[in-house]
Order: C-alpha cells, then structure tokens, then sequence
C-alpha cells in the first residue's frame, strides 16, 4: 500500500511527542534534528518507530545525511517504496 | 513508574549458582523471570555469540513478552598465569563474560527503549576491582563490564533505564569449589557468601526504589575489595 508524505510527517510528530520533544505537534518537514533538540538516542527511538510502521530498514549509512524531518519523511518514502516494489 | 506487571526478567546463566537465586529472588519478586543458557535453561543461546543472541531473543518475545529487566550473569573461568595463558582462554572468556553482556545488553535495550523502563543489572566480580593471579582474562572481562554499566546508565538514564553492577566476593557454587578454602582467608568477613545474598542485591537494584541508583558498582563481598 503506498504511504504518504502525511503519513509518515503524522508518524515522526506521534513519535517526537511520545519522547517528548517541545513542540512536536507543530513540527514539519523544514525543521531539523538541532531545531527539534533532538539528539542521537531520540533519532534511534524514531528510526525504530518508522521501523515497525512502514516495514522498512534503515541502515546507518541511510541515516547518516538526514537532518530534517523532511529527509526523513523522503528516505522513509524511498525504502518503502523499494520494499513494495520488490518482487515477492 | 513502576515496571510493567509481569514483566520478563531474562537472566543469563541463570540456571544455577547465583544466577539460580537471582531467578528465584526475582520470581518471588512479580517478574516473569526468565533464564538463558548455553544448553540449560528456558531459552538456549552462545551468549558470545551476536546472531544466536538475537534468535534468543526473538524466541523470548516470542514466547513470554518483551525483556524488561537483563542480569548479565553467565560466566565462565579459564585460570592460569598470564605468561602460560592461551589466546584461546583468554579470547574465550571475553567472549562469554564480557562480549555476551554487549550482545545482550544492545538486544535487550530495544525492548526497554519502547517501554520506556528497563533494569539491567551486570554480574561483574570483586577482581575487577582487586586483581586475582591466574585472572587476568576473567578480571579484565569483568572489568569491561563495570565500564559498559556505567557509558549504557549515562546513555539510557533519561529513558527510565538503569544500569548498574554488582560485584560478588567469594561465594559459594559450583564455579568455585576449587578455590573457595584458599580465598577465604582473604574476606574481612571470614565467611564466603552464599548466592542468595547477591540475588537480594540484584532485587533492590531492579526495583522501583533503586530508580535514581544508575550506574553504580554494589560490592557483595564481606569487604573483601573495601
């Protein structure tokens, strides 16, 4: 099923919440991990989060040039787009 | 926050010696306690391991919930001299004390991270702090292990988790009935320990109370290292 760029920014404010992060219903693509005082342990929780949701992995490399949610949301598009597109 | 009811308590080596009384202490305590070992025990696994760490684990969640509360307790001895010791012996038991509490440390804080509480308390040994001839593999094992307690409780501290040590003295099991006689002359207290003494110090250290007692060493030795 494909997955939206709502559904996964709805999923990152969801988690940003659940670890507490000020201001996390307002988040949106522009902002960055530094903006959101999100550090190396809450980007983990979240990468877990996206994890389970969308049925994805992703590797460190993957996550080494995200910075925003934005990217998140692009880099969670992309793997599971690839998942689905895969053949079974 | 008190820990989830009937959360599991996976204990390492838990199938005799300390880690037998650990399981039963924490049983009595309300966990779910759960025990892993090479052949014995609820779940098997080579603790040194990665890969047969994690299919453990998976059997663990699969089977009672997710790990809750860790005691990092299985242990080995390959004693002897340091300038007779093999690689072999000392990459072994690296392997089984020191690896195997990394390997499960890093699987169970997974399951921690999502609940948000966790307990993890590593069975360390008084020769990482007062050093033993004939130890130097063990003693170095041991050792790491009170430094990864202390870098994973700055780590995880403000995610509800703890991590903290325990360092038995002289008890008595089976792992040490070769020693026992010689080393009792050294504990201030004059007596050896008994496994149920360290299975007291783990219950207070995975219990609600201890909540602020994060990365700590508790020593359980009759003064032996004081």
């Amino acid at each position: 099923m494909a997955v939206t760029e709502n559904d996964v920014l709805e999923e990152i404010r969801d988690q940003l919440e659940a670890i507490k992060v000020p201001g996390a219903r307002d988040a949106t693509p522009d902002n960055t991990w530094s903006e959101l005082d999100v550090d190396s342990l809450d980007l983990v929780e979240l990468v877990k989060a996206l994890e389970d949701r969308f049925g994805i992995t992703i590797s460190d490399d993957d996550l080494k040039p995200i910075e925003s949610v934005g990217a998140a949301i692009e880099l969670t598009m992309r793997l599971h787009d690839d998942k689905e597109g895969a053949p079974a | 926050m008190p820990p989830p009811e009937n959360a599991v308590a996976l204990v390492t080596g838990g199938s005799r010696g300390i880690g037998a009384a650990i399981t039963e202490r924490l049983r009595a305590d309300g966990y779910q306690a759960v025990t892993l070992g090479r052949t014995s025990g609820d779940v098997q696994a080579d603790i040194g391991d990665p890969e047969s760490v994690q299919a453990a684990f998976e059997q663990v969640r699969e089977r009672y919930g997710p790990v809750l509360v860790l005691v990092n307790n299985a242990g080995e001895r390959r004693d002897g001299l340091t300038i007779r010791m093999s690689a072999e012996d000392w990459e072994g038991v690296i392997a089984t004390n020191l690896n195997g509490a990394f390997h499960c440390t890093r699987r169970a804080l997974d399951d921690m991270l999502k609940a948000r509480w966790g307990r993890i308390v590593n069975i360390s040994s008084v020769v990482a702090l007062h050093a033993n001839p004939g130890q130097s593999n063990y003693g170095a094992a041991k050792a790491g292990m009170l430094s990864l307690t202390r870098t994973v409780a700055r780590e995880m501290a403000r995610k509800g988790i703890t991590c903290n040590a325990v360092t038995p003295g002289v008890i008595e099991t089976e792992m040490t009935t070769d020693v026992v006689d010689k080393l009792v002359a050294g504990v201030p207290a004059g007596r050896v320990g008994q496994p149920v003494e360290v299975a007291h110090a783990v219950s207070f250290l995975c219990s609600e109370e201890a909540a602020y007692v994060n990365g700590a060493t508790l020593a359980v030795d009759g003064a032996m290292a004081a």
